[in-house]
Formats: structure tokens, sequence, C-alpha cells
């Protein structure tokens, strides 16, 4: 399991797709809030692939919500995918999940 | 079983670890084991950033202890005590950005308390293993 939070990002078409890896906590949450708002700035349509992540703290999820903010302030859309284990026990627990778009599958996003 | 770490995020995953092993050898199941390391890691998390506003080089101490029917995590620290409103959890809504970690301890584990002894804060977790809760329904 990758201890510490990775990000690369590509594009398919239209849209950005940031694939982050690893685990997302207090340490790592303000370089995901930076990677992700400046890759917002860069496209219209941007989707976090969330896969990865083997762990996510309050601190990530209010990072994900402050991109969510600025890209409906920017009327961007922001979809997350391969929510999954303890991503979505926690987006559950906080009663984030019906507050972001999520896709089942990157197709799903693609072709969505 | 004790841990001191430092006051420094970087460290959050020892704490981790240390919550999900000793709640996998009480045999909590994974989806609670993975419940507890959050609320555990939500509680060190709010002790660096509130009590000791992210100063990095001070002491937190994690004391666990288990016995057949509950797990009793005790976090200590010697910084500012908490805000009262903040220990209590404060209500939900969707955009707010702070407030989801007291949210998240107080969901995940059985009791969650907070008290002041010999100036350090002190910051109490329990968590009910599997056949306590089932002889609790039971009776």
């Amino acid at each position: 399991m990758q201890r510490t939070m990775g990000a690369s990002t590509r594009s398919a078409g239209e849209i950005t797709i940031v694939d982050l890896v690893g685990q997302i906590d207090l340490g790592s949450s303000p370089a995901l809030r930076k990677t992700l708002l400046n890759s917002l700035k860069t496209t219209n349509h941007m989707a976090i692939n969330l896969a990865g992540v083997s762990y996510i703290d309050s601190s990530g999820i209010a990072s994900l919500i402050e991109v969510l903010r600025e890209a409906q302030d920017t009327k961007k859309r922001l979809v997350l995918f391969g929510v999954e284990g303890a991503v979505l026990q926690v987006l559950q627990l906080t009663r984030l999940t019906g507050v972001f778009e999520i896709a089942q599958t990157e197709e799903q996003v693609l072709h969505g | 079983m004790k841990l001191v770490v430092p006051s420094d995020p970087r460290f959050l995953s020892i704490a981790r670890n240390l919550v999900s092993e000793v709640s996998a050898i009480c045999g909590l199941p994974d989806e609670a084991r993975q419940g507890v390391t959050l609320a555990l890691d939500e509680a060190v998390a709010n002790v660096i950033r509130h009590a000791y506003k992210n100063r990095y080089d001070q002491e937190i101490e994690l004391d666990c202890q288990a016995n057949a029917e509950r797990i009793v995590f005790r976090l200590l620290d010697e910084g500012e005590p908490p805000d009262p409103a903040r220990i209590c959890g404060q209500p939900l809504n969707d955009v707010s950005l702070s407030g989801r970690g007291t949210h998240l301890m107080r969901a995940i584990m059985d009791e969650m308390s907070y008290r002041q002894t010999s100036g350090k804060n002190e910051l109490r977790l329990v968590k009910n293993l599997p056949r306590a809760q089932v002889s609790t329904a039971g009776s």
C-alpha cells in the first residue's frame, strides 16, 4: 500500500482526468487541494479517479468539497469515479454521496 | 500499549497502523476496523490542528487498552483545551469544510468523552467488540 499520496493528470478529449493514489490525510491534503485547483483552471470538465486511494480523511474530503465549490462557481463540471472501499465509506459517513456527481467507471465519464 | 508520536502529520500513518493492527487483533471486522482507524486519525489530526495550532514539535500520546468486550483508546496532549462546541460535533451541511472529523468520530465510535487530567487533554474513544454487541443485544 502506497503510504503517501500521488497525483497524475491526463487528457481524454475535452476531459481532464486526475488519477489519485495512496493515502490522503492532513499531511497530504494541502498538496491535493493545490493540484486539483490548478488542474481545474485548465479545463471545463474534470474527473477525479479515486480508485487508487486506499485512505482518505476529513481533510481530504474538505479539499474535494473546495474543488467542487470552485467548479460550481466557475460553471465547470466535476465528476468523481473509482469511489469504493474506504473512500466510499467516508463519503457515506459524511453524507456526501449525493453532493458529488459520481460515475461508476471511467467509461461512463467519457461517454456519459 | 502506548505510542508517543510528534504532532507532525507525516507521522499520522504510524498511529493509523497501530490502531488498525490493534483493531484487527481484537477481532473487529474490516469495515469497522477501517472506521476506527479513521476515527483515531481524525482525533490525532484535531490535536495537531486545534490543540497544538499546527506546531509540529509537540507530543501526542496514544494509549490502547483492550479486553473481551471493548477497545479503549486514550489520546493525550498538552495543547490548548478544545472548544466544547467542537467536541460536541457540529451538524453537517453540504458545503461546510470543517467539523466533519468530530462527526466521523461520533458516528464510528460507541463512546467519546473528553476531560482534563494532570494538565493534559484526554480524549477517550471506545469501540465495543462484536461479541459484546451480540451479548448486549440479546440481554
